[in-house]
Formats: C-alpha cells, sequence, structure tokens
C-alpha cells in the first residue's frame, strides 16, 4: 500500500504571531517497494513531511493517505477515513488508533540513540513490539531477529543500552524500529558521525531491508549514499517539493544544482569530465568508484 | 520553530517595565507587606484592600497588561476558593448571624475571613504577574542577586545561585525542545502520551524522563568543561558585563517606597477612622 | 632559526579508570603556528587528547607542555588562559542567554574591565559574521552559528592555541563548510595562532600542516599530510576515510589498470582520454 500527500501544507503554530509554513502545497506519491532519498537545507521542511509519513503530525491543508488510511483535518477536527471500509465512515478519535500509522511506517529520528532507556538491549527493542500488543515471547524473537540484522551478536541483548559506544547504541535504537516490521523504514541521517566502515555496513542493512519488499526513506545530505543506492530522489526547498527524480536525471542537471546548492558527489563529477573529453563510460552505470573503475576496465579491454 | 515565550514575560515600553527591576522587587515586597496588615475595622480593610486594587488595576493598565489573565488565573482556583468558603463558614461560629440553609448557620465572621483570603489572593495574584510580566527573567535573577548580595557577608554563595538560576532559564528553551523530540521518537514507537491505562502512562512517562535525565547529566558535565576552560572560576573575581546604574531615578524610587510603606504601616498601627470621616462627608 | 613548540605531549597515558589504558605513551609536539589536523577512529582517543592537553583529565605518566612550560596543578588555570577549545555540542557550550552574553562570559571570566568589553564583544562578533545577531537567544539559532559564537568567545581572549575537537560533525555540510572557512580566514588573519583541529574530514587533514593518526590510544602515524597519507592501505585497516583520488588508485590497481593511476583530475583525463 503506498503513502500519497494531496496538496498537504503544515503551520506550526498556527494561529499565534509565531505562525510558520513549514510545507506549502505539496503532492507526492510513494509506491511500494521504493528506496527514496529525500534532500534539501536545513529549514526546507524534509523533517515535517517526514512526520506526516507516519501519523505523527496531521497536515493543515490536505490530505495524506497511508497506507488504506485517508487522514486530514476538516474545520478544525480531524479526520480519518479508512478506505477499505464503506465510504465516508468517519471514525470518532477514541476508535481509530493512530498508532497504526506509526506501525505501518516505522520512523527514526536523528541520533536516535538518545532514545534508548530500558535496562537491557531486549527490553528496550522489546518496547515498541509489546506498545502493539505483542507477548513477552513475540517480542523476544522480533528482537533477537532485529538485533543481528543491525549487525550485532545476541549477546549485546543482556547489556544495558548505557554501556554501548555511540555506533552501537545507534544500531540498538535502529533495531528498536525495525522489529516493529514496519512497510516502510524512514531514517533521518541515519550515518551522521559514523565511521566510513560503519557507514557502508549501515546502507547495506538498508539495501537489504528494500531488497526483502519494503519501501526504504532517508532523509540525507550525503550525495554519495544518493548516487550509490538510492532509485528515486525528492527535493525539498523552502517548504516546496522542487523535484521528484533520479539521482542520474538529478546529478546531470546543472542549472537546477546550482539554484539548490546541491553539490554532486565527485565521482560524478570525475565521470562527467572523462565522458567530456571523449571517454566512452556510460553515465548510468556510475555509483561510485569501484564502478567507476569497472567502466574504464570494460571500456579500455575493448 | 517554535517560539516559547519565556515564563510569563510579556514585552513592552511602559515606565513599568523600564523600571530597574531590583526596585521592582522591593516595592513588591511592601504590597505584599501593606495586603497583609489589617487596618481596623472590617469595611477600613477592604477600603484600604480596595484602595491597593485600584493602585495595582492602574498599574496593569499602564504596563498593557491584560487584566483577563488575571481573572484567568483566579478562576483556576475557584474550587479551592469554594473549599475554603465552607470550612470558615462551618468552623467558625461567631459574629452575628448571616443566613441559615437547611438549617446550616452561616456567620458573618466565617465569610469575612474568607473573603479576606480570596481578596489578598487576588492582590498577590495581581502583584506577582506585575512583576513577571514586565521583568525579563534574567532582570529579576540579577536583581535578586543585588538584593541578596548582604548575605555574601554571611558566607552564603549567593553568585553561586545566580549562575546556577540563568543557566537554568538559559536551559529551558533547550530542554522542551529535547523533550518534544524524544516524545516523537518514543510515539513513533507506539507510546501513547495522552491516552492508555496507568501502567501505560507510567511506562510512557519514564520513555521521556529517563532519556532527559541522562541527556541532562551528559550536558552538565560537557557544559563544566566549556565553563572551566573559559575561565570559570566560581569563587574567582569576576567583572560583570550586564551592570545596572544607581541614578537619582532609583533613588526617588526607592524612596517612594519607603514612604509608600510608611504610610501603610501608620494606617495599620492608628488605625484612622475614615470610616466615619467619609460618612460624616455625606 | 627554532621555531617555538607551542604544544608538546612527552610519553602521554591516561586511562579513565584503573583497569582501562585509553591512551597508551603518546608523544608529538607542535610547532608555533601550525594547522594540526588530529585524526582516527571513534573511540581512538582523539578528542581524550584534548581534554589532557586544556588540563581538564590529568594524565598517569607523562608531560604536558605549553610553550615549554610543562603544566601542574599550580599552573593549569594560567596555562589554560593561552588556550582555546571548541567542544563538538553546540548546545553544551554555549552559556550566555544571548549571543553578547556568551561572548562575555569568558571576558567576565578574566575580568576584563566592564567598559572594555562593549567593544571587543562587537569586534569578534563580526569576525565570526554574527555582529546582527548579538541578541538573539540560542534557540534561535542553527547549529552553525553557535558554533562561530563559541568560536568568537574564545578569540576575544587572545588565546595562542585553538583546540577544535570535532566542532563541525554535528553540523550539516553548509553549516561545515562556513567553520572551516572561517578558520581559515582566522589563521591567515593571526599566523602565530596555532590550530589543533580534531576531525573526520579527510580533505581538512590533506589541507593542513600535520597530521597525527591514532588508533586504539596509540599513535600510528606522525608527519605531513603527504607522508601520512601515503599509506592509504593501512589508514583503511584502521577504519579511515581516505582521499579521493588514493581510493581510485586503489581500485585502478586492483583491476589492474595501474598505468592510469593519478593524484589529480587533470593527470586522470590525460592519462585515460589520450
Amino acid at each position: 500500500m503506498p503513502i500519497k500527500l494531496k496538496d498537504v501544507s503544515y503551520t506550526y503554530s498556527q494561529k499565534t504571531p509565531f505562525a510558520f509554513e513549514a510545507l506549502k502545497h505539496v503532492s507526492l506519491d510513494i509506491k511500494d517497494h521504493s528506496f527514496l532519498a529525500l534532500i534539501g537545507e536545513t529549514g526546507s521542511g524534509k523533517s515535517t513531511l517526514v512526520q506526516h509519513l507516519n501519523g505523527l503530525l496531521l497536515p493543515t491543508s490536505g490530505e495524506v493517505q497511508i497506507s488504506n488510511y485517508m487522514l486530514s483535518i476538516e474545520n478544525g477536527k480531524r479526520k480519518y477515513v479508512d478506505l477499505n471500509k464503506s465510504q465516508n465512515k468517519k471514525y470518532r478519535k477514541k476508535q481509530f488508533d493512530i498508532r497504526n500509522l506509526r506501525k505501518y511506517a516505522g520512523l527514526v529520528f536523528q541520533f536516535p540513540e538518545y532514545q534508548l532507556f530500558e535496562e537491557t538491549v531486549l527490553k528496550d527493542i522489546c518496547f515498541g513490539p509489546k506498545n502493539f500488543g505483542a507477548t513477552d515471547q513475540e517480542a523476544e524473537m522480533m528482537a533477537k531477529e532485529a538485533i543481528q540484522l543491525v549487525g550485532l551478536d545476541e549477546s549485546y541483548l543482556s547489556r544495558s543500552p548505557f554501556e554501548l559506544s555511540g555506533g552501537e547504541k545507534r544500531r540498538v535504537a535502529i533495531a528498536g524500529i525495525i522489529a516493529l516490521n514496519p512497510s516502510v523504514l524512514i531514517l533521518d541521517e541515519p550515518t551522521a558521525g559514523l565511521d566510513p566502515q560503519g557507514e557502508r555496513e549501515m546502507m547495506e542493512l538498508f539495501k537489504k531491508i528494500y531488497d526483502a519488499g519494503k519501501t526504504v526513506i532517508l532523509v540525507t545530505h550525503n550525495m554519495d549514499i544518493v548516487l550509490k543506492y538510492v532509485k528515486e530522489v525528492i527535493v525539498m526547498k523552502k517548504g516546496e517539493m522542487l523535484a521528484h527524480t533520479t539521482p542520474l536525471k538529478l546529478f546531470q542537471d546543472e542549472k537546477f544544482l546550482i539554484n539548490t546548492a546541491i553539490e554532486p558527489p565527485f565521482v560524478f563529477k570525475v565521470a562527467r569530465e572523462l565522458i567530456d573529453n571523449g571517454l566512452d563510460i556510460e553515465l548510468d552505470k556510475i555509483k561510485d568508484i569501484s564502478s567507476l573503475v569497472k567502466e574504464i576496465e570494460r571500456v579500455k579491454h575493448e | 520553530m517554535n517560539n516559547i515565550a519565556l515564563g510569563r514575560y510579556v514585552p513592552g515600553n511602559s515606565f513599568i517595565h523600564k523600571m530597574d527591576s531590583r526596585i521592582k522587587i522591593i516595592a513588591m515586597i511592601i504590597f505584599f507587606v501593606a495586603v497583609f496588615l489589617t487596618y481596623g475595622s472590617v469595611a477600613q480593610n477592604f477600603i484600604i484592600y480596595g484602595l491597593l486594587f485600584v493602585i495595582l488595576f492602574s498599574f496593569i493598565k499602564i504596563a498593557h497588561l491584560s487584566f483577563l489573565s488575571v481573572l484567568k488565573s483566579l478562576k483556576a482556583l475557584w474550587v479551592m476558593m469554594l473549599f475554603l468558603l465552607l470550612i470558615n463558614t462551618f468552623v467558625i461560629k461567631t459574629g452575628t448571624l448571616a443566613f441559615v440553609i437547611n438549617g446550616y448557620e452561616v456567620y458573618w465572621d466565617g465569610i469575612v475571613r474568607t473573603g479576606y483570603i480570596i481578596v489578598r489572593l487576588m492582590l498577590m495574584i495581581m502583584l506577582t504577574t506585575l512583576l513577571t510580566s514586565t521583568s525579563k527573567p534574567l532582570d529579576l535573577t540579577f536583581g535578586l542577586e543585588w538584593l541578596l548580595s548582604p548575605l555574601k557577608l554571611l558566607k552564603v554563595p549567593v553568585h553561586i545561585f545566580a549562575m546556577t538560576i540563568s543557566l537554568a532559564l538559559r536551559f529551558i528553551p533547550t530542554l522542551m525542545e529535547e523533550a518534544n523530540k524524544i516524545m516523537r521518537a518514543q510515539s513513533s514507537r507506539g507510546v501513547d502520551f495522552k491516552e492508555g491505562k496507568l501502567k501505560d502512562k507510567f511506562k510512557a512517562i519514564i520513555s521521556l524522563i529517563i532519556p532527559l535525565f541522562v541527556s541532562s547529566f551528559l550536558r552538565s558535565g560537557e557544559l563544566a568543561d566549556a565553563m572551566e576552560t573559559r575561565g570559570y572560576d566560581p569563587n574567582g573575581k569576576r567583572t560583570k558585563y550586564r551592570r545596572k546604574y544607581w541614578k537619582s531615578k532609583e533613588t526617588l524610587q526607592t524612596v517612594g517606597c519607603a514612604l509608600l510603606l510608611a504610610c501603610f504601616i501608620l494606617l495599620s498601627v492608628y488605625k484612622p477612622d475614615f470610616v466615619s470621616l467619609i460618612q460624616g462627608w455625606f | 632559526m627554532e621555531e617555538n613548540i607551542s604544544v608538546e605531549l612527552e610519553n602521554i597515558s591516561f586511562g579513565y579508570s584503573k583497569e582501562v589504558t585509553n591512551i597508551d605513551n603518546i608523544s608529538f609536539k607542535v610547532k608555533e603556528g601550525e594547522y594540526l589536523t588530529l585524526i582516527g577512529h571513534n573511540g581512538s582517543g582523539k578528542s581524550t587528547i584534548a581534554r589532557l592537553i586544556t588540563g581538564l583529565l590529568l594524565q598517569r605518566k607523562g608531560n604536558i607542555k605549553i610553550f615549554g612550560e610543562t603544566m601542574t596543578d599550580d599552573n593549569v588555570l594560567k596555562l589554560r588562559k593561552d588556550i582555546g577549545i571548541i567542544f563538538q555540542n553546540p548546545d553544551n557550550q554555549f552559556i550566555g542567554s544571548t549571543v553578547r552574553d556568551d561572548i562575555a562570559f569568558g571576558l567576565e571570566n578574566d575580568c576584563v574591565p566592564e567598559d572594555e568589553m562593549e567593544g571587543i564583544i562587537q569586534e569578534y562578533a563580526a569576525r565570526v559574521g554574527m555582529d546582527e545577531y548579538l541578541d538573539k537567544e540560542p534557540s534561535n539559532l542553527s547549529g552553525g552559528q553557535k558554533q562561530r559564537v563559541a568560536i568568537a568567545g574564545a578569540l576575544a581572549r587572545h588565546p595562542k592555541i585553538l583546540i577544535m575537537d570535532e566542532s563541525t560533525s554535528m553540523l550539516d555540510p553548509k553549516g561545515k563548510r562556513g567553520i572551516l572557512n572561517l578558520i581559515h580566514k582566522i589563521k591567515e588573519n593571526d599566523p602565530l595562532l596555532t590550530i589543533i583541529s580534531i576531525t573526520h574530514d579527510i580533505q581538512e587533514a590533506y589541507n593542513s600542516d600535520h597530521v597525527v593518526v591514532i588508533s586504539k590510544g596509540r599513535k600510528i602515524l606522525d608527519g605531513t599530510p603527504d607522508e601520512v597519507f601515503a599509506d592509504s592501505k593501512k589508514m583503511i585497516d584502521m577504519k579511515l576515510d581516505i582521499p579521493f583520488f588514493k581510493k581510485l588508485n586503489i581500485e585502478l590497481e586492483k583491476s589492474d589498470l595501474s598505468k592510469y593511476k593519478s593524484n589529480s583530475l587533470e593527470s586522470l583525463v590525460k592519462k585515460l582520454c589520450r
């Protein structure tokens, strides 16, 4: 089930002198099994947008469709419509549990280490699933799966999260969301502050999750990651969605890059320069340094 | 980004806003004393309290503040006031009988006592609103530090308290934002901060408080390092960037306050019978 | 002509507790006016070294020397006056309630006369580009802006040594660039200022005067960027990032294309596109 935004706008602190329109008429279609990057400067509306995808925020105008639920605000009141059931059936606040959306779309904020609080890693990872009704055994099973997925072995489960290193804490926090088994995984700068190997391992994890059929959405400033891993890019600026395109098309549009102050990855610049000087490599095969070298190899061995 | 108005400071340009915070605190203390003194008979007391009300009300208007917000604070206390009324009328059976309801006797003294409490409460709320709405929190801290500085002679570390308070004030918005972030993160893990059984609500609060405490401890460690490396010595000599001057305006205002205090004390001691004075006019 | 050594670590060892050794016998010298970058994987001990240099931590063994003077309990406060340090978290070193008050904090501690403070605050705020924000509160500033204020506050005390402890790690790319440019400008204006930058940014290290590589509490490499980055494989083993062309050359070698190895885009183009 996809996520759709229809003409969504969001204003913080409405009806006060501090009102700030963070999102302006954003319309967006996210299909199943996508691997997306959301890019833009700080303040462009990325984190506001992302909080609409799991129902943390409801639009001040427009509609958000998550899974089979349509969310909007009508006359100041929240309106939830279940598209599976009969038309126009409105839920009262108590009947509709918006938390279901949090399970469908798992959101990991930046520096998620600070959300850890339980006595053991196991308990912390189980916290999410238990909030959604999992039994102790079910939650433990999901925790064991999740901790291995993030590259830590089961011995971590009995340790206190507070004695772990920063990188380990981050993986535990991400495991806590993965354990919910969301269909959509949204992460805000998941590799910020990690060393190169940590970054690579984390991205390989997300690729695995995508390959398994889920949708992965990354908010990032790292264009190397955008080029190497994702299939689609959404560009935000000052609350507006400027583009929904592919990495290749994005990095080739020089005017757009200048206008949005986006720097393409260096490997891309190098490839362009080589192509401009007559080397017959294929630009869409360039994802990182090793793919560049592979292309060079192919051309030179012909 | 949400801008949080700190405390209840309402920016403005009135002479009260511009008044030195030290004088404001002194004046508030004087008015507090006036509110709690008695001036003779019930009628005389209420006349003086009425006078105080008029004075404070005009100050509130001069400072362009909303009297409605004062009333709102009182509204929040109406349950307590009703409770007080019931207790006082139940316990106090002196004075003349006011009326009887279903055999329940209500005497005037009980009503009057409650009346005093309610009026004093209102005057106090007006006073504190005046102070906190017209003074920036840091100015108040400065004022308090200055006024408490004689305690330094008794080895009370007033300057350390002042630094602690100003640091706390500086970090309130930061901590609120951090709490907000943590709540959003935990909400994304299925926590409901609004509804739920008691057990769940408890867990929800724990999932907010523990990370907040942990990060606050770490933060204070880093802050201490930063302060140390910038040369901070809590017991050492320091100059002060934000100075307050004491000019003739301040002296005048202080003298004015002293005179005011003297008036109220005299009224309270001699309890002049101005009720009959006023009656004599008509 | 002998150059002054502004900072010297002489056989420094340190552990956060008795059982562990976080810093194992590290020695290096920093010349006056030098831009030193200290690099190493997360947890290698880089920030610990910064804390040892500023006397926030006491070493188990060895000496810290600031301009030849060995740091002891008695002179640490005096020596600290010559050292400014900018930490990683922009919020946790912002003490004043406004930009003004924060820059003034250090001046107050130094007992600068009140009449002189205003001028100093204006001057240093302007130097970091924050003169229009003097009355702003930290909750209304971005991370990059807060770090600028921290730099202004440090410089206003006229330090001879400026330590940047991963000061750009928590900033977005724009903020990072801004701070790096600012530091370069400051260095130009004050050639005698020694800068010690603890960083993950491999480009910054490449452009510095002197690089020290730390791994698991030990010093592994110490020299100019060219010397240090010559052994790329070693850097990768230590989980460190390496400059683009070094990475490229390693890949070219793997695919038997060593003849195209280059150190710049121009030479790569020349070799490949003949």
